[in-house]
């Protein structure tokens, strides 16, 4: 294994300049539908008194906890002591760094009243998982920020290792933050389950992933710089522990709620005659989302095959966002048990609707265009990435 | 000197106009109460200054702790200083162009957050 | 002279002058005062309702929605839908599943002691006051819709549209949550909640459930009473009967 060479990526090519003003063009997107919705109030989206977190929501917290995921890569090297995934750590920083940015700025430019942001700061609830995640989230962005410092200053670099440490248990309460938010939701049947908080970790760890190798073959590809097989297979395998680990803890939940017989409404709900929601957890979640890509990356013909592999990250990331909304739209739709034995005839109890607006749609994706860019320009600016990740400079095994 | 002179006149200058301003909108009842000679306000200054102060600690000890007392209450401010209309018996909202709150608060380019959800006029008759 | 006052210095140098300059303006303009509630609330007290739905009748809840939306000028949103306007005390009808049995109830913000959306407010908006009364502080209110999200009795509401013309008493506005008030600024006056009062019969009873002589505490103790989701051990301050 020789050693590593980062340098910045030119981003002076057409294609560079197209991909920004594409994203910056969702971004703007993104902020008229801000304004639209701030400006008229809630009422011009679909979230009502019943589906109080709708679409913004989904991709706000698909992007934070994919953000934590995303570090994976750098804890790996770092705590792990795994040599060939360090290469990829300071990337892995970036990339968890621009997802987390891009999912708070969708969280923030939700609220009733955005401009009160301060409030947050300054005003503290410490019994509120809420109030915790707004530290965590800053700690993260201090404790990654340090981290790639120490990664990149030559002289810091004996610390990155005890950083990384302290990076990765800062992700793993984080993500364990963000399940709770769920989790702690006592009237909620479909929240009220320990098991949220390890669910949302290892749904971190997919989905962080799936985008992390979207923007490492992408990058590669259009810099044009070497990328081995070594890594990309690593990484594929990687990418199917996971995913199947995420559908054994949605096993893991929804028999643990069925075995419940207080829970088996809101089961029959989701599995079976939920209607929309139904149909996005078996297709989208389960087979779009885990077994497609499972097929993708462990059948002998699609094996190895890069397009592929980045067709089941894209497939990952889909079914993450249809999980999310399944869990956080569909949970809400379900009526609360107000009277536990007795049958809700007026007032109470019918199955919450839900249209997304495009505006909603528009604040999502947004988030993504926001993560994108964020680290689009800095690849750019700093050297994230390594000049070439062939086999024989990133495998420490590699026999020539 | 010269020079230092006219601008510190200048500056006066535009005080006296500022002054004459607020004034010219101070409010129905706070006028009349005002030419009847009472005072409401220990000084002028001193509420100008010291208002947000005076009105958040208020607004706290109101909600939070049942405190009610008229001393600092918004209801209070919004029944002295809103201005009738010239025509009908109505009154202007208090933070509406040229009213009492944004008079000072456009020239100091500060945003009221108090009429996102607070009345700006004093109640109707009925209560 | 108005340059040189520094607010902090202010504030720190006039505490005293200004107690004394108001006791001494107390002649003129603080007589009003002499009625209003000067003390803050405490814990002396802990106000609640109990609604005995076996005398309650549909129309009686009826008239305790619309005195609630008189009251507090709730209810007339012209932009939102259905689900996004205000509701801040509904009427309820449940069937006992095993009996068949059917009750008609008014269900609002049960003003929990333990409340969950105080517990989950990020920015302690949701608060509960001394005096048992859950409120939202809207001043502090950034519209995260967590404290819906984890309230057990749908009691919250979202403003969903710019407001005018409000209620003296009850500010509400774009972009935060409200809810049952527990007509907070008549209680604190010595008046009954407008749903109580709205009741002829004494089908609704409101008082202070810590008072051993009051009608509330007295018939907690006579008659059998529940809270809704008991099982979630908040200890509500609003109770029914015949349920």
């Amino acid at each position: 294994m020789s050693i590593i060479r980062y340098e910045q990526t030119q981003g002076k090519s057409l294609g560079f300049y197209a991909l920004i003003a594409g994203l910056g063009a969702f971004i703007l997107a993104a902020l008229g539908g801000v304004y639209f919705m701030e400006h008229n109030g809630h009422h011009v989206t679909g979230m009502n008194n019943h589906i109080v977190w709708g679409l913004p929501h989904v991709f706000a917290l698909f992007l934070i906890v994919a953000a934590s995921g995303a570090l994976n890569i750098a804890s790996i090297a770092s705590v792990f002591n795994k040599k060939i995934y360090k290469p990829l750590s300071r990337l892995s920083g970036l990339v968890a760094l621009a997802l987390l940015a891009g999912g708070l700025m969708v969280l923030v430019l939700d609220l009733g009243r955005p401009d009160r942001l301060i409030v947050a700061m300054t005003e503290y609830n410490f019994g509120s998982i809420f109030a915790w995640n707004i530290i965590l989230y800053n700690g993260f962005f201090l404790i990654v920020g340090i981290y790639l410092w120490m990664m990149f200053e030559r002289r810091m670099n004996k610390y990155s290792r005890k950083v990384g440490i302290a990076a990765f248990i800062w992700r793993l309460i984080l993500t364990t933050g963000t399940g709770s938010i769920f989790g702690f939701l006592v009237a909620r049947q479909a929240y009220d389950a320990v098991i949220m908080a390890p669910m949302f970790i290892v749904m971190s760890f997919a989905f962080g992933l799936a985008f992390f190798v979207l923007v490492l073959m992408a990058s590669y590809k259009w810099t044009e710089r070497p990328l081995g097989d070594a890594i990309v297979n690593r990484l594929s395998n990687l990418l199917g522990v996971f995913v199947a680990a995420v559908l054994y803890f949605v096993a893991v939940y929804h028999l643990g709620n069925l075995y419940l017989a207080e829970n088996s409404g809101v089961e029959n709900f989701i599995l079976m005659d939920g209607g929309i929601y139904t149909q996005l957890f078996w297709y989208g979640q389960i087979i779009l989302g885990s077994l497609i890509p499972l097929v993708l990356i462990y059948s002998p013909s699609t094996k190895g095959n890069r397009s592929m592999l980045g067709l089941a990250s894209v497939l990952v990331i889909l079914g993450g966002i249809a999980q999310l909304y399944v869990i956080i739209v569909g949970g809400q739709a379900y009526p609360m048990e107000l009277f536990p034995g007795k049958e809700i005839l007026e007032g109470y109890g019918a199955i919450a609707l839900y249209t997304p607006t495009l505006a909603e749609l528009m604040l999502g994706l947004g988030g993504i265009a926001v993560a994108l860019i964020a680290i689009i320009f800095l690849v750019k600016v700093l050297p994230f990435l390594p000049e070439s990740l062939a086999d024989n400079v990133a495998d420490p095994h590699h026999k020539s | 000197m010269n020079r230092f002179m006219v601008l510190l006149l200048s500056l006066m200058m535009t005080s006296v106009f500022a002054h004459a301003n607020s004034e010219h909108t101070l409010g129905t009842q706070a006028d009349s109460m005002k030419s009847s000679g009472k005072t409401y306000h220990q000084s002028s200054s001193m509420i100008r200054k010291m208002h947000p102060e005076f009105m958040n600690h208020k607004r706290d000890k109101t909600l939070r702790q049942g405190v009610r007392t008229e001393e600092y209450s918004l209801k209070g401010c919004v029944s002295c200083h809103a201005s009738k209309k010239d025509q009908s018996n109505d009154y202007h909202a208090i933070d509406a162009s040229e009213q009492f709150c944004s008079t000072c608060h456009q020239k100091v380019a500060i945003s009221v957050d108090c009429f996102g959800c607070h009345r700006t006029t004093p109640a109707e008759g009925d209560k | 002279m108005d340059s040189k006052i520094n607010r902090r210095d202010f504030i720190k140098a006039t505490t005293a002058t200004t107690a004394s300059v108001a006791a001494l303006g107390a002649g003129i303009t603080l007589t009003t005062y002499v009625n209003a509630n000067e003390n803050p609330v405490t814990n002396e007290k802990r106000w609640g309702m109990l609604v005995d739905t076996n005398r309650l009748t549909e129309s009686d809840i009826d008239g305790m929605v619309t005195a609630c939306q008189k009251e507090n000028g709730w209810g007339n949103e012209t932009h939102s839908t259905g689900d996004q306007k205000a509701s801040w005390i509904k009427k309820i009808k449940v069937k006992d599943t095993a009996t068949q049995r059917i009750s008609n109830l008014a269900l609002m913000c049960q003003h929990c002691e333990e409340p969950p959306c105080v517990d989950v407010c990020p920015t302690n908006a949701s608060m509960k006051r001394e005096d048992g009364i859950v409120l939202v502080d809207k001043h502090r209110c950034i519209g995260c819709r967590y404290c819906m999200m984890a309230c057990p009795y749908d009691a919250r509401s979202f403003v969903h549209e710019e407001l005018t013309n409000q209620k003296e008493h009850m500010p509400r506005g774009k972009g935060t949550v409200e809810a049952c008030t527990l007509c907070v600024h008549r209680v604190d006056k010595g008046e009954q909640p407008a749903c109580v009062e709205a009741v002829d019969s004494d089908a609704v009873i409101f008082g202070d459930l810590l008072d051993v002589t009051s009608n509330i505490h007295q018939t907690l103790k006579r008659v059998q009473s529940t809270q809704i989701r008991a099982d979630l051990n908040l200890n509500t301050g609003v109770r029914y009967s015949g349920i």
